[in-house]
């Protein structure tokens, strides 16, 4: 049995073929491009920087120079691994092989809007506080909100199949993407639909349900340049209340009661845990302080019309009383809201076990769990946390978010995450191994409750990938590895990303 | 014509060049801890307001992708000569600054900000002291200024120098003679002293109507800020110094100052080079109308019948946080309409004219004030307003092309004045 040889370097030649496809203009060599498309968000293993530089980086702005690109890149059998916002959690957008690097941000051209049939159809390069400037007069918005709404853009959101804030009231990017123009690995441009082909239909059972497979491949088996996407009525009203509790277990219950109301206009559901409110007492010098007593927090949010929502708030706060919540008042509630993108950013600096203060970069787990086992993956996940931190002392514990994950619902899973700040200044070999067996423990907890392995983020770090064999061992993994040797028979799309090496293990393939 | 030039130069230090990996691992060590800080920020707010990225959307013109260099460069996986031209693609607005998480919600509790408008000089200021040659339309532009003493506005073309000799012929056809030193001193930028000669002349006469009494410098050389901002502070500082000695001569207690590019030269380069006590006041002029005008000094008396915008200078707005002063004087004009937009949302706003970046980069700077003036001709009025001599010739030739007339402020405030009649 074969195994995977090392990929081609992009050759003279291939660069060649690529200036004279779009133009020389379009297609960067030199160090400041490719240095620059290296990485997403730390962590990251800086100590391995030069490995991950990509040789070349080209710039399309159609879907004809994007597929002239795929075709070259199956002629010189290269990696392409496109790059769009390049914020990803997940390294999704890392080159593990160099190779030709895809920026899709010139292609960021608002295309039709429809009002009669609530669709904005635009390229992917689009960033979505753009669209909703663009959008504004209109009356209608694009409700996709992640916590980097400012920054990300729309290919990245549908590359990764992004988790938004307010999804469980609008849906998340794939219930808010209704058509999509995707070129293949080798080249060809189809538009695909959700069971059909008709760009503004948002359900049919003509076909095959195919846009819904081009939405979360971290760039493995299409490259989007073009989507429609759904408009909603900008909501009249808007309301998020902030309760607090004396204990987790009481927060966790109010979180399912608050999930499980029936109540249409809830946006969100964010329960906070125990370890997460005393980092924010100890770090976080912009949230409003809150009584000692309180132990975890619950955060909710509500949108639509103005009645609606003034009857929902009615019984969303007699739910949180009745569940031992304790309103955390106006100003906490509305600027905790209202500063969300910039808050989950988070921090600059964590503190060493000693309690020195030192730069920490972010790190942000991102499980879907279901209900029932939120409380035993939190008490493992912490206990993996701090032993690692007791070991290596470079890494610091932030606490926990669950968050309501469902499109158009509250209840069912959570996204899980864990917030661990890293020393970054100090990695080295041997600690970011430690890093990397830290996740796979937390990985190992998940799959053991039923949970899978990343909501949004996608599952392509070194601690993740090798566990979606596991996570999808009763035929999914077998049947994504067909897919992508089907899709993409010479393994050039974002190459041996969610572990898919393996669908060319048994024979030669280059690369 | 270059060689010329500099023969005719004035001996400044740092004209010499140090070998590149010193230059590399000292600006490494300056700006690695907040490259890291950068590096390990999820969310790069400051890209879709940052006014270069937003018309070349290429991500290594980013303050991530300035950052990120850093720690590539300590990493081993880049070099100070591969990835310093980068480093010219700025307007040093300073927007990015604003809107980084780190700025905004750890600022206080380490005192520290994000500082991409230093890290970007600094890099210019390197890349120049290694002599890397990578800007010669800026290397020009600073040899001719130290052989004009003013910036050569005249001749963006050949970047001929100025003739220091004409600094003050605006004053010239004026109604009154404005004498050479005293207490108050006005300074006139280079732009506004050569080019826009329609704004020192309204200046002039609205001190003249308010009966405050102001002289010239002896000789006015360039602040000197543009050299900081294309990577030549030894001369930046050369100018600054004769600039001080200029005012202690003239027993300047109070100088009036009309652009905000030397604004911020004088309250933020001047004070890292001379002690407090050596240097008088800076006044910004608007600030000093709102001023007038608050107190009863001057009367609008003359009715601008127009529907106008106002575009925040970067430097006031996002770099200083004034932003109040302009607003007061439009609303306070008879017969002028204003539409407002608010000064968050201008942070995302810039006319390409600043840090050297129209003059390294002409192309680009064009489309910044391309788009400058779309935003305007969206809210269907007959001007944009400026408070800025450096972004009013790209934003009135893009209004040209767009029919869209740019005017100034403080012109404005002489017509109402009646001052004009």
């Amino acid at each position: 049995m074969a195994t995977l040889t090392v990929p081609n370097p992009v050759t003279d030649k291939a660069i060649a073929a690529l200036e004279q496809a779009i133009g020389k203009e379009k297609v960067l060599t030199d160090v400041g491009a490719r240095v620059a498309r290296t990485r997403v968000p730390a962590p990251f293993p800086v100590h391995r920087f030069a490995e991950h530089m990509p040789d070349v980086v080209v710039l399309p702005e159609s879907a004809e120079e994007v597929s002239a690109i795929l075709r070259i890149a199956n002629q010189y059998r290269v990696p392409v691994v496109p790059r769009a916002g390049g914020t990803g959690l997940a390294d999704g957008a890392v080159p593990l092989h160099k190779g030709i690097l895809l920026d899709i941000k010139k292609m960021n051209k608002i295309l039709e809007l429809d009002l009669v049939n609530r669709t904005v159809t635009v390229q992917p390069g689009l960033n979505m506080l753009k669209l909703n400037e663009y959008l504004a007069p209109y009356g209608v918005f694009y409700p996709d909100d992640p916590a980097s709404y400012p920054v990300s853009i729309i290919g990245g959101r549908i590359g990764t199949s992004g988790w938004s804030l307010i999804g469980s009231r609008y849906g998340h990017t794939r219930d808010l993407v209704i058509s999509l123009q995707v070129v293949l690995p080798t080249g060809e441009i189809v538009r695909l639909s959700d069971g059909g082909g008709a760009p503004k239909v948002r359900k049919a059972s003509t076909g095959y349900n195919l846009k819904q497979l081009f939405i979360g491949t971290q760039g493995t088996l299409g490259v989007v340049t073009e989507a429609t996407l759904e408009l909603f009525p900008k909501p009249e009203a808007e309301l998020a209340a902030f309760f607090g509790y004396e204990s987790f277990e009481a927060a966790y219950r109010s979180t399912g009661a608050l999930s499980t109301s029936g109540l249409g206009t809830l946006a969100a559901v964010i329960l906070f845990d125990e370890r997460k409110v005393e980092y924010l007492r100890r770090d976080d010098e912009a949230y409003i302080p809150l009584p000692e007593r309180i132990k975890a927090v619950v955060a909710t949010a509500l949108y639509g019309v103005e009645e609606e929502v003034r009857a929902a708030a009615n019984r969303l706060f007699k739910i949180a009383r009745e569940t031992d919540g304790e309103y955390l008042g106006d100003e906490l509630s509305a600027g905790d809201w209202a500063s969300r993108h910039d808050r989950y950013a988070t921090p600059l600096h964590g503190r060493l076990p000693d309690g020195t203060v030192v730069p920490m970069s972010w790190h942000c787990e991102d499980a879907a769990i279901i209900y029932s086992e939120l409380p035993a993956i939190k008490q493992k996940w912490h206990e993996i946390t701090d032993r690692y931190i007791q070991k290596y002392g470079i890494f610091d514990n932030w606490g926990m978010f669950f968050y309501s994950n469902n499109p158009y619902k509250g209840w069912g899973d959570y996204l899980v995450e864990i917030d661990i700040g890293i020393w970054e200044q100090a990695l080295n070999e041997e600690t970011w191994q430690a890093w990397v067996n830290l996740k796979r423990e937390i990985t190992r907890a998940t799959l053991e409750h039923q949970g899978s392995i990343s909501a949004c983020h996608g599952a392509c770090r070194e601690g993740d990938a090798e566990f979606i064999p596991v996570e999808m061992a009763e035929g999914g993994f077998e049947l994504m590895k067909r897919i992508k040797r089907l899709l993409d028979p010479n393994n050039i799309l974002n190459p041996s990303k969610n572990f898919l090496h393996l669908a060319y293990a048994d024979e030669e393939v280059t690369p | 014509m270059s060689d010329e030039i500099r023969a005719a130069m004035p001996e400044v230090s740092g004209n010499g060049h140090q070998d590149v990996r010193e230059v590399e691992s000292e600006f490494v060590r300056g700006h690695l801890l907040q490259a890291y800080g950068c590096f390990s920020s999820g969310h790069k707010f400051c890209r879709e307001v940052c006014p270069v990225y937003q018309v070349t959307r290429n991500e290594q013109h980013t303050p991530t992708a300035f950052h990120a260099n850093v720690v590539a460069m300590e990493k081993g996986a880049a070099r100070l000569e591969e990835v310093a031209d980068n480093y010219s693609y700025c307007t040093l607005c300073g927007g990015c600054e604003l809107r980084c998480p780190n700025t905004l919600f750890v600022g206080d509790f380490y005192r520290n900000r994000t500082r991409t408008v230093k890290l970007v000089q600094d890099m210019r200021a390197a890349a120049n002291k290694a002599g890397l040659g990578l800007w010669p339309r800026w290397q020009r532009w600073v040899e001719a200024t130290m052989v004009g003493k003013n910036e050569p506005v005249l001749d963006y073309e050949q970047i001929r120098p100025v003739d220091p000799n004409r600094v003050a012929d605006w004053a010239k056809d004026l109604p009154f003679e404005i004498p050479r030193g005293g207490e108050n001193i006005l300074f006139v930028d280079c732009e506004a002293a050569y080019y826009r000669t329609s704004l020192p002349k309204a200046v002039a006469k609205i001190l003249h109507a308010a009966g405050v009494p102001f002289g010239l410098m002896y000789e006015q050389w360039c602040c000197g800020g543009p050299s900081l901002e294309m990577g030549y502070p030894d001369h930046a500082r050369y100018l600054a110094e004769h600039n001080v000695a200029d005012w202690k001569k003239a027993g300047a207690k109070r100088v009036f100052v009309l652009d905000p590019h030397d604004y911020i030269s004088f309250v933020d380069m001047y004070p890292q080079f001379f002690p407090e006590e050596e240097l008088p006041e800076f006044v910004f002029m608007i600030d000093f109308v709102a001023e007038l005008l608050d107190q009863g000094k001057i009367q609008f008396v003359k009715p601008i019948e127009k529907t106008v915008t106002y575009h925040d200078p970067c430097r006031m707005n996002k770099r200083l946080g004034k932003w109040e002063a302009p607003r007061k004087i439009l609303r306070a004009i008879p017969g002028l309409t204003f539409i407002d937009v608010d000064h968050v949302t201008q942070w995302a706003y810039c006319s390409g004219a600043g840090g050297g970046f129209a003059v390294e980069h002409p192309d680009l700077a064009k489309k910044i004030a391309d788009l400058r003036i779309a935003r305007a001709k969206e809210l269907n009025v007959e001007a944009l307003v400026s408070a800025c001599p450096w972004s009013e010739r790209p934003l009135t030739s893009s209004g040209r092309e767009q029919q869209l007339e740019v005017l100034d402020l403080l012109e404005m405030v002489a017509e109402a004045m009646g001052l004009n009649d």
